[in-house]
């Protein structure tokens, strides 16, 4: 159906794909993965004839017996949407702005049939992704949807002309995981029903292992190893598909337990934040103990990240009330404030800008220290770098020239660099790769259990929540649903919400992903 | 400095009309400030006699006005105030303009409503109707005209520098900075400013070619500099009024040279728009 | 949408606001006061005192700026020093006469600037583009009133096909009646803005090409004629439309002159002649109105574009 033949592409010095071979047979689903800079997405593109024009290419790309390299322009258009769909990863820009649904959807059946109803037939699809309501959705916006409908109506598109091949990059990445299981299942059926062959890139080993029959693993360009989901993913052969494995967070892998109360260092009641008269945060009390790590769990949207920013004085409270070390912060004058400041330290998320890009690695730790008028800066800074484990060469570049991993260790000794009490972390390996994430949590969990300074830790990731915490709280449209000890919360879930959540987040085992998807129902 | 001024310099160097751009501006100040050095005339005392000359005349290469002045040297004269206006008001303007934008951004909410909408009437008066009103208020002259033309010219910059700051502000080494302690100067003077600093740059280049225009619009509409200083665009100007004399040489040389200092300050800014990707709306 | 358009009169309410109280303050510097700015140079120090008197402008600056915005609001704008008449009808008569120039011209501009900018923009990083690039950045470096001057050479004296003047009748009608005369000055003002547009439409469009959604539009086979005529083109026009209301001071000032070179009786030739013989009156009068112009073309371009566009139906600051 569609093969890939000693495929090479290079941009100028870059090789980002190297004699990769490996083919997709009907009706069949083949995940690609691998991580980022893999080549996985490059080399799927490139069956559509969508790459850039500086891209050097050799070797075939054959699709129903016909080598795509060697197609016209014309011929590749007949082709693309028409034998060869695309669904894109973020369905927030991946749709025009300015046309409706319904146009877009009428275009992509109109550009290869000749139907008397178009208009019918895209009321038909709309049906078939899942969506209700079809003849309105239609005359809608984008921007009026959902990101999972969005990503339901990119779907529409790329079977509206009945594809052989339907390639997926990264379709569930921007979701959230309850939405992500909702796209795996549809994907699932439609594969069923209209026999279309999946090409699906990702990174993300539990999607993997709910969606795909077989599985190559790209690494640098090179596949590493390919073959069936469950011999790949159960028995890996290559020691690189071992290594991304064990890196991969699992549920249930937690082991730490909730301490004894003591005096919490950080205290909420009832906090409440509104924007525009909707509740972002909706009356939520929780508290940290020393040298406690409190998990803040929820989707997109959940209010988590905004309850974050309010403990360290980054957002008013609507109503409600935080103390920090015993002082209420909204009574506060700045200058009172002060001295706090020096007590909590805070991890964003995006590692491209949690940094200056103007000020090297030893002025970026040495901020809180010069805020604070600390002495002795230059071993302190060193101290901290070998803390999180960068080489002292480190100290005199620039943000830019560092990776990502090393970005976020940088904005862990900069959150440290005052031996804080309270450190505030949201999302701080969202953004990696799993197997930078994974060297990242480890020293986290290290530092903590050596400086015992106590954590608010907000993700969407149960399983690396499962990891680090003592207690977890969940959230979900704005309030706490459900509180307590990691294993109680984790292993005994008493609300439905928290269920659906961990049923939700795939495994990456496909005989257990299987098992857990027949229970979801 | 490492990695970012290098990869900006090569981005800027590849940009040809940017290096044209240089080019023209360094010939350009050679020209106006280096050249009465070699190149003496009498700039001062009319010499009603030598009146409209034609080029070649009487030892003047390319003739003279209408006053007898020698026009190549009151090229260079003329020249030399056109630029210092334009440097000086397109510096002025992006320095109002950037500390003005830049606080109402960070600050945000009644601050930042209170200090557009300012911004907005500003911009709502046309600076070229400004400009003349305040040319028939006071008699212009160049520290007046360099005063003016920054002030009613730092609005567009405020704008670019608001929105600047807007993006900025919730970066998120400003807010751990926020969280660690540290001021809103700190957080404007040490992170957010050196942070736009393309768009600061980028901007005087465009500030100062639209300066360089707007003192030769103010001259065209008669309400320049008098006599017997001298800048380029009073000197196109007065040249359109003898047009119909046929004496093209009081038009040409002045005209040229406005059109080339804009189109080099222009080009420069181009090129380091690039170098810094930043964006300029309608640029 | 209804929420938006409250903010966004409110906002140019306030904005006007501003505006009176910065011509207020020019008032105010004008030789001689208020007083003698509307009674003209020819008064007596007597003759100034009691109307000083009379008028109110004894009293307190906060009490004098009602009284000045109560007589704008009856549509006072004072009288004119020389030409005897009231400000508000000298003003009446020649706007339109503006508004037709700057109208006709930014069409004009439109018409040349969206193919160019499209065009460029297809075909970006090429020669033809760095060329285009290189010329329409000459025409914005040169001054409108030398382009305007070398049309005249070129097309009314040498070539002789349109007249030296523009229309000089009164009214509006008159104006299109002698639609040749038309032709240089809406060229020249045209000019003005032409470059910023096509360089606006192009970076728009190079911009909108590398948008996500063309890469979906290009994997369901558009061709790449279709996906800048049917996708990208309404993304990059509709903000161009914002964009023609931040332009309108640029184009009021480049009808102000080629009002003057074209000796073309409108709002900028009787400002040039207020100017010229410091008819204060006439002055603050237009710049007002001018900037009232500007205040509600921007807000019906911001309208406009909300209209157009989809996502502002929603509230934004």
């Amino acid at each position: 159906m569609l093969d890939y033949h000693h495929l090479s592409i290079t941009f100028g010095d870059v090789e980002a794909a190297k004699a990769v071979s490996f083919s997709v047979r009907p009706g069949e689903v083949v995940a690609v993965v691998g991580e980022s800079g893999s080549g996985k997405t490059v080399t799927a593109m490139s069956a559509m004839g969508l790459l850039p024009r500086k891209a050097e290419v050799t070797g075939e790309i054959v699709l129903g017996g016909r080598n795509i390299r060697q197609l016209t322009n014309k011929e590749l258009r007949e082709l693309r949407g028409n034998e060869i769909a695309m669904v894109f990863q973020e369905p927030m820009t991946a749709l025009n702005p300015v046309h409706t649904i319904g146009w877009q959807l009428v275009e992509a059946i109109t550009l290869h049939q000749d139907i008397a109803d178009p208009k019918q037939k895209a009321v038909e699809l709309l049906t078939m992704v899942g969506l209700d309501r079809p003849e309105q959705r239609l005359k809608q916006y984008p921007h009026e949807l959902s990101g999972g409908m969005r990503q339901r109506v990119m779907i529409a598109m790329a079977i509206a002309c009945d594809p052989k091949v339907i390639i997926a990059d990264e379709p569930t990445t921007a979701l959230d995981v309850t939405v992500q299981a909702e796209i795996l299942d549809l994907l699932r059926e439609l594969k069923d029903r209209l026999g279309t062959a999946i090409v699906l890139i990702t990174h993300s080993m539990g999607v993997v292992a709910d969606l795909a029959d077989r599985v190559v693993v790209m690494y640098r360009g090179e596949v590493v190893e390919q073959g069936d989901v469950e011999d790949v993913l159960i028995r890996p052969g290559h020691d690189y598909t071992r290594r991304l494995l064990a890196a991969v967070p699992r549920l249930g892998s937690g082991s730490r337990q909730a301490e004894a109360a003591t005096e919490p260092v950080l205290k909420v009641r009832n906090l409440v934040v509104s924007f525009a008269g909707q509740r972002a945060v909706d009356d939520i009390s929780f508290e940290i103990g020393k040298g406690e790590v409190l998990g803040l769990v929820g989707e997109s949207g959940s209010g988590k990240t905004t309850a974050g920013r309010c403990t360290v004085g980054l957002q008013k409270p609507t109503h409600g009330s935080v103390e920090l070390f015993g002082q209420d912060i909204a009574r506060l004058s700045t200058r009172g404030m002060r001295p706090l400041t020096a007590r909590i330290g805070m991890i964003f998320q995006d590692p491209a800008s949690s940094l200056d890009p103007r000020m090297t690695v030893a002025e970026c730790v040495a901020e809180p220290l010069v805020l604070h008028k600390a002495k002795n800066h230059k071993e302190r800074i060193t101290e901290l770098l070998d803390a999180v484990e960068l080489g002292s060469v480190t100290r005199d570049r620039y943000p830019h020239e560092l990776s990502g991993g090393q970005r976020q260790r940088v904005s862990i000794a900069r959150a440290l660099a005052l031996d804080p009490d309270l450190l505030i972390a949201d999302e701080p390996t969202s953004a990696l790769d799993v197997s930078v994430q994974a060297s990242i949590l480890e020293l986290f969990l290290d530092l903590q259990r050596r400086l015992k300074f106590s954590c608010l830790f907000i993700s969407h990731d149960l399983a690396v929540v499962d990891m680090l915490a003592n207690r977890v709280a969940v959230m979900h449209k704005g309030r706490i649903v459900e509180q307590g000890s990691r294993a109680d919360v984790f292993g005994d879930p008493r609300e439905q919400y928290t269920k659906r959540l961990l049923a939700a987040a795939p495994v990456p085992d496909p005989v257990e992903q299987r098992e857990r998807r027949v229970s979801r129902g | 400095m490492s990695g970012p001024t290098a990869r900006r310099l090569k981005v800027f160097r590849r940009n040809k009309l940017a290096v044209a751009g240089i080019t023209m501006l360094g010939l350009l100040v050679l020209f106006c400030f280096a050249g009465p050095l070699v190149y003496h005339t009498e700039q001062v005392l009319t010499s009603l006699a030598d009146s409209k000359l034609e080029p070649g005349v009487n030892g003047h290469p390319l003739g003279t006005d209408d006053l007898g002045y020698d026009l190549l040297g009151r090229l260079m004269l003329g020249g030399q105030t056109s630029l210092v206006i334009g440097l000086a008001a397109g510096v002025l303007a992006t320095m109002i303009g950037t500390l003005w934008g830049t606080i109402a951004g960070y600050a945000g909410g009644w601050v930042d409503a209170v200090m557009m909408r300012i911004v907005d009437a500003g911009i709502a008066i046309p600076a070229l109707f400004l400009l003349v009103v305040a040319a028939a208020i006071a008699t212009p002259s160049v520290p007046m005209l360099i005063l003016v033309i920054g002030l009613v010219s730092w609005l567009v910059p405020a704008r670019l520098m608001r929105a600047e700051s807007i993006a900025l502000r919730s970066r998120a080494y400003v807010e751990s900075m926020k969280v660690m302690g540290g001021g809103s100067v700190r957080a404007i003077g040490k992170h957010i400013i050196p942070n736009a600093i393309g768009t600061v740059i980028v901007n005087v280049t465009f500030q100062i070619a639209d300066a360089v225009l707007l003192v030769a619009y103010v001259s065209f509409l008669g309400l320049g500099i008098p006599p017997p200083a001298a800048n380029w665009g009073g000197m196109l100007s007065e040249g359109l009024t003898y047009a119909h004399d046929g004496a093209w040489w009081l038009i040409l040389p002045p005209g040229l040279l406005i059109v080339m200092t804009v189109c080099a300050f222009n080009f420069i800014g181009d090129g380091l728009r690039d170098a810094f990707d930043v964006r300029f709306e309608g640029r | 949408m209804a929420r938006y358009l409250l903010w966004r009169v409110l906002q140019a309410a306030v904005v006007i606001f501003v505006v009176t109280v910065v011509v207020f303050f020019l008032l105010h510097q004008i030789p001689g006061g208020p007083a003698r700015g509307i009674l003209g140079v020819q008064a007596t120090e007597d003759q100034i005192k009691a109307f000083e008197h009379a008028q109110g402008y004894d009293q307190p600056v906060p009490i004098q700026y009602l009284h000045y915005l109560g007589r704008l609001l009856q549509g006072d704008l004072g009288e004119s020093f020389q030409l005897n008449q009231r400000v508000a009808d000298l003003i009446g008569a020649r706007l339109p006469k503006t508004l037709v120039l700057t109208v006709l011209s930014t069409l004009v501009a439109l018409l040349v600037a969206i193919p160019l900018g499209v065009w460029q923009a297809v075909r970006r990083n090429r020669p033809t583009d760095y060329l285009l690039s290189a010329l329409t950045l000459l025409i914005y470096s040169t001054p409108v009133f030398l382009v305007g001057f070398i049309f005249i050479i070129v097309f009314a004296i040498n070539a002789a096909w349109f007249p030296v003047e523009a229309p000089q009748a009164d009214t509006v009608a008159g104006v299109f009646a002698d639609s040749q005369a038309l032709v240089l000055p809406v060229l020249t003002g045209a000019g003005v803005v032409l470059a910023v547009f096509s360089r606006y439409l192009r970076s728009s469009v190079v911009d909108n090409l590398d948008e996500d959604y063309v890469r979906t539009a290009r994997a369901k086979g558009a061709s790449e004629a279709r996906i800048v005529t049917r996708h990208v083109l309404k993304n990059s026009l509709t903000s161009l439309v914002a964009m023609l209301g931040y332009y309108l001071p640029v184009l009021f000032s480049g009808a102000l002159v080629t009002e003057k070179l074209f000796n073309y009786p409108g709002m900028g030739l009787l400002f040039w002649n207020a100017a010229q013989t410091s008819d204060f009156p006439i002055l603050l009068g237009v710049v007002l109105i001018i900037s009232i112009a500007t205040v509600t073309g921007s807000l019906l371009a911001d309208v406009a574009q909300a209209l157009i566009d989809p996502r502002t139906r929603r509230v934004k600051a």
